[in-house]
């Protein structure tokens, strides 16, 4: 039994880290800028496109290939310095204090623009670059093996997690950007900079989202509508957690990866629906989400 | 720039909404060390005023000056750069923060200093959010939640908060209302003391016209957009027009 249920676990457990990493950006941007940025996913897409072509690119050119490691970070970095602070400032400044429909339009007009950039700049073809995976082989422990590279996932999904509680509890940034969440009137009162704020924020959930994307490559192959499919799901996790929950984005997305796994292995069919269904049932139960309330302002 | 000698002046401000004027063309000047009241009915500026002042409210014509600067256009947080702090009407804290901590934000803040990864809690703002703790007589309470506090506590943090910039103008939106009448004396005296100490130049909304009479140095007296009075206490509150426009609406 133990035998079955291991490996399961360490696979949801792999899914979930992918997951969080949206989610967890989708609900700081959310809890900061309070916009549902549609968008978001294509910055998962983007980091995992960016990832892929640097991967390839280092083992084309010769390179030590356990550069790739380092690469996988460096591509998140480079699309959140590149894409976050140009995107926060030119379009979706415009949508702050507007109507949820304008800001969802303006988030879903930036998708589709992203969506189509992609196709131009890398093509429809997927694309394959799973040499961390191969770098980092497989363990054995008690009789059963694991891909080492799901269990660094695992490792830097809780790293990522302490390192954000940290940076919001315990830096200038953080209780800056707390400050900001709680309330933008007296922050503004205090001479606190909204606005830089606003834009590092956003910034920061682009690296997440992107972080994601470009871990995710050595596990899958990259292709269109990466970026839409991923949404969907970081949209389920925010939502089964309360939008503006850090930790409740951890816990929702163990919730839905292990659903998903325990779809795949037990109920094939289910496997696409399986997080939507626990998100119904969750929403049926706690309308604002497992760890939510009517104000969503905590982070 | 403009070249009076008033730490804050406005002239000829205008703003309504929805055709309502919440000022009509006003045109004032505060001076450095005044302890000014303002009086008037519900919606007759008062706030609006404040807000105008701190940036928060546009006007539709008119200008503000800070020592002679035109600050009209400015965001408020620059206005709070410049020296303007403010109170607000229902206590605005970081509720999920301690006293402590939403006094060295608010210290972090004005320092303005760019070391975003570097902890908020340093051993110079700690010591000065304690003595601003003393000087008011939060110590008691620096390690609650704000959002825990009684309603004078807060009222009294919400001051203290904007005290913690240093601020040339400290413009304050019904410092006592919804405390009991004991404990309204309590916050003013207190914060009189930490005025007079800190040599704040001071401008408060204030319904309780005990309180206007005992603090103030000089009223301005509002009533639909305008400042229909203006002087010492016992000079305004002798107007007649005062008296029946205004002070019998309260």
């Amino acid at each position: 039994m133990l035998y079955a249920i291991i490996p399961l676990v360490v696979d949801g457990l792999a899914n979930a880290a992918l997951i969080f990493f949206v989610a967890v950006g989708l609900t700081l941007v959310f809890s900061v800028l309070r916009i549902l940025n549609v968008a978001h996913g294509s910055f998962y897409s983007i980091g995992a496109y960016v990832a892929a072509s640097m991967g390839l690119w280092l083992i084309g050119s010769g390179l030590n290939p356990w550069l790739s490691f380092p690469a996988l970070l460096l591509s998140a970095a480079l699309v959140a310095a590149l894409m976050g602070p140009l995107i926060e400032r030119t379009l979706v400044h415009w949508t702050y204090g507007r109507g949820e429909a304008v800001q969802i339009l303006v988030t879903f007009g930036l998708f589709l623009i992203l969506e189509d950039l992609q196709r131009i700049v890398f093509g429809v073809r997927s694309i394959y670059a799973d040499t961390p995976m191969a770098l980092l082989g497989v363990s054995e422990i008690g009789g059963i093996i694991y891909l080492n590279y799901q269990l660094l996932l695992i490792g830097l999904a809780v790293l990522v997690l302490i390192g954000l509680r940290m940076f919001i509890r315990h830096t200038r940034y953080g209780k800056l950007i707390s400050a900001v969440v709680e309330d933008r009137e007296v922050s503004e009162a205090l001479g606190i900079n909204t606005r830089r704020i606003f834009m590092m924020a956003f910034t920061l959930g682009v690296f997440l989202a992107a972080l994601g994307g470009a871990l995710a490559t050595p596990t899958t192959g990259v292709a269109p509508g990466l970026g839409a499919e991923t949404m969907v799901l970081a949209f389920a996790v925010a939502a089964i957690a309360g939008l503006g929950q850090v930790e409740g984005a951890a816990v929702a997305a163990v919730i839905v990866g292990l659903a998903r796994v325990l779809a795949i292995y037990y109920v094939p069919a289910l496997d696409a629906v399986a997080p939507y269904l626990v998100m119904l049932v969750v929403l049926l139960i706690w309308p604002f989400g497992l760890f939510g309330s009517t104000q969503t302002r905590r982070i | 720039m403009s070249n009076d000698q008033s730490l804050l002046s406005v002239r000829g401000i205008q703003v309504s909404f929805a055709g309502v004027k919440a000022a009509d063309n006003v045109t004032l000047s505060i001076h450095q060390g005044d302890f000014t009241a303002i009086i008037g009915a519900n919606g007759s500026g008062k706030t609006t005023f404040l807000n105008i002042c701190t940036g928060y409210v546009k006007p539709q014509a008119g200008a503000v000056y800070l020592e002679g600067h035109e600050i009209t256009a400015l965001p408020p947080r620059d206005i709070a750069r410049q020296g303007i702090a403010r109170s607000f009407q229902i206590p605005q804290l970081f509720t999920d923060q301690t006293v402590r901590d939403n006094l060295m934000l608010s210290i972090a803040a004005r320092e303005g200093v760019f070391q975003g990864f570097t902890p908020l809690d340093r051993p110079e703002y700690r010591a000065e959010a304690d003595e601003l703790m003393a000087l008011v007589g939060l110590e008691q309470v620096a390690e609650s939640l704000t959002g825990t506090l009684p309603e004078g506590l807060r009222k009294l943090a919400d001051v203290t908060l904007a005290l913690a910039l240093k601020p040339r103008l400290l413009l304050l939106d019904e410092p006592t209302s919804g405390v009991s009448a004991l404990e309204r004396f309590e916050i003013m005296e207190t914060l009189m003391n930490a005025l007079r100490e800190s040599k704040t130049t001071a401008l408060f909304v204030e319904h309780d016209m005990d309180v206007v009479r005992r603090y103030a140095d000089r009223v301005l007296v509002w009533d639909t957009g305008q400042v229909i009075a203006d002087g010492l206490p016992e000079t305004v509150f002798a107007d007649e027009r005062v008296i029946k426009s205004v002070l019998g609406a309260m």
